[in-house]
């Protein structure tokens, strides 16, 4: 009787914590993230109903009808510099949720299924595409991209119903019967459970040493004829910059001056710069670049900017003759 | 029986002592040497003096600047003689029109945002798409769903009307003789219909040059008119002076408790001055803040769009109508590019808050509080990436007193009442907005 229960419970469990892998023809989700796959170029999709349901993204069917916006963000920057159409129709294969590419082509000439299309364009950034659906139904969408060097066209075929409303909560409800059969098994002392283990306390003091560590730690102010050593010990590079208080919202320029281990001027050298905030996951707000060399060692970077107090870093890619290597920089911008 | 009404009384009562807690009455915040250099970064005492528009040679001339108001409020610019630039960009609203987009021959594309300080940006437009006052005051006179006109036609406007032939002689020289109907003809633009375009074509290559001219210098007067339009010192600007002259107290009768604790927030838990920061509470760059599209239309693209535009603009600063020898354009030379422009917006001033509703770029977002409550939640983006997509978790009084904060930002205009109107010659011209409204509901 309990070895039936068990395994019973069990499944009911499993369903509950079931893995979100699933595939509709070329669209999967896979670390929840829901990717699209036309050919060899990948991008992410969702699906909004912003009328009716504001923010939340679908990756499969939609629960309602009304306005809906499909959005491909590419994953393949190349899917922003060739034509790609897009069309829905209505599903007449059969194969519901298992359609594919075979079963939507063995429906021959498309047009008299078709409820939308868009035809072949670029669209550099992000590709978004907007239906009213007026009625609840299945449909199936197949997105076309032509390669880049043509040759026959990538496609992605993605099943779905409009108006499916889903599960909803009942695993949740499930979930608590289950729940509350489990403790009353155990309550009556029919269901031994084992003493969880009590989580040790040393990972936490340790993590706990770690940060107060890490908070000590100087991180220097801004850049003011400082230097740094680059990541490999090639290099050492000085920084002024041009207002020497650098503060923000400024378009602004630095001098570099570059030297080698030994301390030597470095001449001819080749930059990039990139960086960013990464407490706020955005990088910089310009693209500066190293114009010209003033005198040996001595550079200007042109096109400085800061938009936000905080912790910024840059990284400065050096080539050189000593050889390739990279600087990073820590700066924290405190208003004046 | 007892012990289950214990318990109900214990959870009551600590429902009864949580709701206190929040609704505890504050007294002044005491404030940091931190929050004192911050805030103190924010009012317009810390203000750059007005940066030089070196591409503008009239930029700072107050001779054009009257020639520009006039252009400004006359609605012969337009295709139909109805639509000026005061058409959207209305005075008494902090030159905004109230509305979701902007609505003069057709509707535009984007909420009208307000010209108050834009002298300070160097991007102009929710996506960055024209970087000079001036570049982006002769946009809209093209634009068919704005005053959908021509520059020939403005050109001949300008001639045939003398008092701004006058002007336009002593601050710019001769206007183009365009009295050879063969090589001018009475419409035509690079950016007009098939009409239009055709005829533009068919005219010389140093004709085409000097109407383009002519139709910059138009921009460049009504620039030097917008230049005027800048910041007064708000009740934010009062109290801040207040602050920092005496003790740190924040005690100083100009903000209310409720007022003092929403600049606290603003200054710290809420965020704001990651991108509203410095003295007119914007850094002027781009950022996605996650804002649903606009009904019946797709996500807008924003900067990654506008960037390209720009490049594309004859009149941006690398083009050939930059009154400058040699101009450095840093803004545009360096401008960054990359999936981080998707989806993102210039950042709006927040000293243009008072009765410039609906906010963000489609006026997406009706009122103040549901601008709060938007970066509270703080949703994923539609398209591109949220930067301010971390929930702040502010309770209901948080909220309300952010929202009591932002109220005091409010800035009247700094120029006096001459410049917010029509200027003294327009008298034909010079509509009342009573009138203006009731003809617009009549198309």
């Amino acid at each position: 009787m309990t070895l039936v229960r068990a395994a019973a419970l069990s499944l009911l469990l499993s369903a509950g914590f079931l893995p979100d892998a699933w595939a509709h023809g070329s669209v999967s989700n896979e670390d929840d993230l829901c990717a699209i796959q036309i050919g060899y170029y990948k991008a992410h999709f969702k699906i909004y109903l912003p009328r009716t349901r504001q923010h939340r993204d679908y990756c499969e069917d939609l629960p309602g009808t009304g306005e809906s916006i499909f959005v491909m963000e590419y994953l393949h920057p190349g899917l922003g510099e060739i034509p790609v159409d897009f069309r829905i129709i209505r599903d007449t294969t059969g194969m519901g949720r298992f359609a594919q590419l075979e079963h939507v082509k063995a429906l021959g000439d498309l047009e008299p299924l078709t409820v939308f299309y868009q035809p072949p364009s670029v669209k550099p950034d992000v590709f978004t595409v907007m239906h009213h659906f007026e009625r609840p139904g299945e449909f199936i969408g197949i997105v076309t991209a032509v390669p880049d060097g043509g040759g026959e066209p990538y496609a992605a075929v993605f099943p779905f119903r409009v108006g499916f409303i889903g599960f909803g909560y009942w695993p949740i409800i499930a979930l608590l019967v289950v729940g509350l059969q489990l403790n009353y098994l155990y309550m009556s002392g029919r269901f031994p459970f084992r003493k969880r283990a009590r989580l040790s306390s040393v990972p936490t003091v340790l993590a706990a040493i770690a940060c107060v560590l890490a908070g000590t730690l100087a991180v220097p102010n801004a850049a003011s004829a400082e230097s740094w050593t680059s990541a490999g010990g090639l290099y050492r590079l000085a920084v002024d910059p041009e207002p020497s208080s650098m503060g923000i919202n400024r378009l602004h320029r630095w001098t570099l001056h570059l030297t080698d281990a030994s301390g030597a001027p470095v001449s001819g050298a080749e930059f990039e710069v990139t960086g960013g905030m990464p407490e706020h996951n955005h990088g910089l707000p310009t693209q500066p670049v190293v114009t010209s060399e003033i005198s040996p060692g001595t550079y200007r970077l042109e096109g400085m900017r800061f938009h936000m107090h905080g912790y910024w870093e840059l990284r400065i890619r050096v080539a050189a003759e000593p050889g390739n290597d990279s600087i990073l920089l820590e700066l924290n911008l405190d208003p004046e | 029986m007892r012990r289950s009404l214990i318990l109900f009384g214990l959870l009551v009562g600590v429902g009864l002592v949580t709701l206190a807690w929040q609704w505890r009455p504050l007294g002044s915040p005491d404030w940091t040497e931190a929050e004192i250099a911050e805030m103190r970064s924010l009012t317009l005492a810390s203000i750059a003096s007005l940066p030089p528009d070196p591409s503008n040679a009239v930029a700072d001339n107050q001779v054009a600047a009257r020639l520009g108001q006039a252009l400004f409020f006359d609605p012969r610019l337009s295709g139909t003689g109805g639509i000026s630039c005061a058409t959207c960009h209305q005075p008494a609203r902090k030159f905004t029109d109230g509305r979701d987009k902007g609505q003069a021959l057709g509707t535009s594309k984007r909420n009208t945002p307000s010209i108050v300080g834009t002298a300070y940006s160097p991007w102009l437009y929710w996506d960055g798409r024209r970087d000079s006052q001036w570049a982006q005051a002769l946009s809209p006179l093209e634009d068919p769903a704005e005053h959908g006109g021509n520059r020939m036609a403005y050109v001949r406007l300008i001639t045939s009307d003398a008092w701004y032939r006058d002007q336009y002689t002593n601050l710019f020289g001769d206007l183009p003789d365009v009295t050879d109907a063969a090589r001018f003809p009475s419409r035509a633009s690079p950016l007009g219909n098939d009409e239009e375009v055709e005829a533009w074509e068919a005219m010389r290559a140093d004709d085409r040059k000097v109407v383009n001219e002519a139709f910059a210098n138009m921009g460049k007067a009504i620039a030097a008119y917008e230049r005027r339009l800048l910041h007064r010192e708000s009740r934010f600007d009062r109290y801040v002076a207040a602050v920092t002259a005496d003790s740190p107290s924040g005690d100083t009768g100009i903000f209310t408790t409720d007022e003092a604790h929403g600049l606290r927030l603003f200054l710290g838990e809420a965020r704001c001055t990651e991108c509203h920061n410095g003295p007119l509470l914007t850094n002027n760059e781009f950022h996605n803040n996650g804002v649903l599209a606009y009904p019946g239309d797709l996500p807008d693209e924003g900067r990654s769009e506008g960037l390209r535009k720009l490049r594309r603009d004859p009149f941006n600063c690398l083009g050939d109508f930059n009154d400058e020898d040699d101009p450095y354009c840093g803004e545009l030379r360096f401008a960054r590019e990359g999936v981080e422009l998707v989806g993102s917006f210039r950042t709006a001033s927040l000293r243009n808050l008072e009765g410039t509703e609906p906010y963000m770029h489609k006026g997406q977002l009706k009122t103040l509080a549901e601008v709060i409550d938007h970066y509270n939640r703080a949703p994923l983006a539609m398209i591109g990436h949220n930067e301010s997509e971390f929930p702040l978790s502010l309770n209901r009084r948080q909220r309300q007193q952010l929202e009591a904060f932002l109220k005091t930002l409010d800035s009247p205009i700094a120029a006096d009442d001459s410049w917010l109107k029509p200027p003294s010659r327009n008298t034909t011209v010079s509509i009342a907005r009573g009138e203006r409204d009731g003809s617009r509901q009549d198309r």
